[in-house]
C-alpha cells in the first residue's frame, strides 16, 4: 500500500480538510462502509459534523487507534486519557460530540460520551438547558407527580 | 459559514431533542442511577414516558447498570396492617428508610418474593388466597391469580422460576407452586407429610433447596426429589430472620450477639467459605418513649480458620 493509500481526507460541514491515517478514519463504521462502497474517493465529506467537532472526533480516534504498533497503549491509561478528554466539555461540545459518534457510528466514542451526559446532567434544569426543552407539565401534574415519588423527594 | 450550517445551529437552538435519536437518549438515560428517575419524570412529558418504558429498563440490563434496591414493610401491630418503606441514601449520605405511598398496605402475615425487579406477595391473615406482583420499576401493582385454596402461617421461596408458597390448609402443612413464567398455578397440592409447626420467618433457599424450621426442628425440600427431610446439623442453632449469601446461611444470635453462619455443603456452622457479598441488619432500640430502627450493612471477608470477619460498611437511624 502506498503512503497515499493510507491516508484518507475527511471534509467537514464548514468545508474543512483533515488528512487522517485510514486506520484512524475507519473506525467510524459510517466512514468504513463508505470506503467498501468504494463509492467515495480519497476525500470522504461529512456533512452532519462541524470542523471544531471533527477535530476532537479525530483527536479521539487518534488515541484509541492501533497503527504501526504505536498507540497500544494499556487500558488504564486509555481509560484515564478517555476521562480527561470529555472531563471539561461544555455541554454543547458534548452535545455534539454524541451526534457526531452517532452519525459517524463509533460505538465507544458514543459510550464515552453518553456517560459523560448521565455523570454531568443531574437537575431538572441541567436536562432543560442540555437538551433545549420545556418543562411541558402543568403545576398540577407537577404536583401529581411529586406526590407518587415522595420517597425520592423526601430529603 | 455555509448556509447549511446556519440552518443546523438554528435548527439546534430550537430543540436538541429532535436532532438526539431516542435509542441515545434511552443510552443516556440508562446510566443514570434509578433513585434519579423521579426527578427526571418532570423534566418533560416525553422523559416521563421514556422513564416508565421498558427499553429503559432492558437497556439498564444490557449496560449492566442495574442496582439493588432494599424494600422494607413495617407493620403496625395495632391495625395489623404494613406499609412499604424503601433504604435511600440521603443528601448527607446517611440511610433512611422513606414511605412509599404509592403503594398499598400489607396484610399481616403475608409472605414476599423477589423476583427480578419485581416483589410477589402471598397470603395474609385476612385475605389468605391473595397474590400480588409488585412491579418496583413503577410501584405499580399487578393482581396475580388467586392461589388454589386460602392458606394462612406461608412462606414463599424461589427455585428455578417456580415459587414454592408453604402454609397452613385444614391444619395441615401444605404447598402451592407458582410459576412465574407461565404466571399460573401448578394444579397439585402437595401434603408435606411432616409434623412443621409455626415457621413464620424462618425459610431460605440454598443451592436449589429450601430451608425451613418451627420451634423444635429444620427441614430442607429439595424439589428435584420433590421430598421433606429433617436436617439435623442445621438445627442445632435456633436460627431465624435468615438470609442467604453465596449458598450460606446468616442470622443473628440476639442472645450471643454474634452473626453465625451455616454451609450446607459442609454441614457446618461458622466454617470458613468463600465470600464476597453483604449483609444487611436491621435491629431496634426501645427507649423510654421512642422505638428506633437501625440498620447496618456489613461487607462478608474471608478469613482462615474457624471464624468469619466483616467489615460494618455504615450503620444508621
Amino acid at each position: 500500500m502506498s503512503k497515499s493509500e493510507k491516508k484518507i481526507v475527511l471534509k467537514s460541514l464548514d468545508n474543512e480538510a483533515f488528512e487522517v491515517e485510514k486506520a484512524v478514519a475507519l473506525q467510524s463504521q459510517t466512514i468504513w462502509v463508505m470506503c467498501e462502497d468504494k463509492c467515495v474517493g480519497n476525500e470522504i465529506p461529512l456533512e452532519n459534523v462541524t470542523g471544531q467537532i471533527l477535530a476532537k472526533v479525530i483527536d479521539y480516534c487518534k488515541k484509541h487507534a492501533v497503527v504501526d504498533g504505536d498507540g497500544d497503549e494499556s487500558s488504564e491509561e486509555l481509560k484515564n486519557w478517555d476521562t480527561e478528554f470529555t472531563k471539561n466539555m461544555d455541554q454543547s461540545t458534548l452535545f455534539n460530540m454524541i451526534l457526531a459518534a452517532n452519525y459517524l457510528n463509533i460505538k465507544s466514542l458514543l459510550n464515552l460520551t453518553c456517560q459523560a451526559v448521565a455523570d454531568k446532567t443531574k437537575t431538572i434544569d441541567e436536562f432543560h438547558t442540555f437538551l433545549n426543552i420545556e418543562n411541558n407539565f402543568t403545576p398540577e401534574e407537577e404536583a401529581q407527580i411529586c406526590q407518587e415519588n415522595l420517597w425520592a423527594f423526601d430529603d | 459559514m455555509s448556509s447549511r450550517l446556519i440552518m443546523a445551529k438554528t435548527k439546534q437552538s430550537l430543540s436538541l431533542i429532535t436532532l438526539l435519536p431516542e435509542d441515545v437518549i434511552i443510552d443516556i438515560l440508562g446510566r443514570i442511577p434509578r433513585c434519579d428517575y423521579p426527578t427526571l419524570s418532570l423534566v418533560s412529558k416525553h422523559f416521563r414516558s421514556l422513564v416508565a418504558s421498558r427499553e429503559l429498563y432492558a437497556r439498564r440490563s444490557l449496560l449492566g447498570c442495574t442496582e439493588h434496591c432494599l424494600y422494607v414493610v413495617l407493620y403496625n401491630n395495632e391495625i395489623g396492617e404494613g406499609q412499604w418503606y424503601i433504604l435511600r441514601r440521603k443528601a448527607n449520605s446517611n440511610r433512611r428508610l422513606v414511605f412509599i405511598p404509592l403503594l398499598p398496605v400489607m396484610p399481616y402475615g403475608g409472605s414476599f418474593v423477589a423476583v427480578g425487579s419485581r416483589i410477589h406477595v402471598f397470603g395474609g391473615f385476612n385475605s389468605k388466597d391473595i397474590a400480588l406482583s409488585i412491579d418496583c420499576r413503577s410501584h405499580t401493582v399487578q393482581t396475580l391469580p388467586s392461589m388454589l385454596v386460602a392458606m394462612s402461617d406461608t412462606i414463599a421461596n424461589i427455585i428455578d422460576g417456580r415459587i414454592c408458597v408453604v402454609g397452613n390448609y385444614e391444619w395441615k402443612k401444605m404447598m402451592l407452586v407458582f410459576n412465574t413464567e407461565t404466571q399460573i398455578w401448578e394444579s397439585e397440592l402437595i401434603n408435606l407429610e411432616i409434623e412443621l409447626g409455626y415457621i413464620r420467618s424462618r425459610s431460605v433457599v440454598m443451592a436449589d433447596k429450601i430451608y425451613t424450621r418451627d420451634y423444635d426442628y429444620s427441614f430442607v425440600y429439595d424439589p428435584k426429589k420433590s421430598k421433606w427431610e429433617r436436617d439435623e446439623m442445621l438445627n442445632s442453632k435456633k436460627w431465624k430472620y435468615a438470609c442467604v449469601v453465596d449458598d450460606v446461611l446468616y442470622y443473628h444470635d440476639w442472645h450471643e450477639n454474634e452473626i453465625r453462619a451455616y454451609d450446607p455443603k459442609q454441614k457446618c456452622w461458622s466454617v470458613t467459605v468463600r465470600y464476597g457479598g453483604k449483609l444487611v441488619l436491621f435491629f431496634n432500640k426501645v427507649e423510654e418513649k421512642t422505638y428506633e430502627i437501625w440498620c447496618a450493612e456489613i461487607s462478608l471477608e474471608g478469613r482462615q480458620g474457624l471464624k468469619i470477619w466483616g467489615q460494618i460498611q455504615w450503620c444508621d437511624q
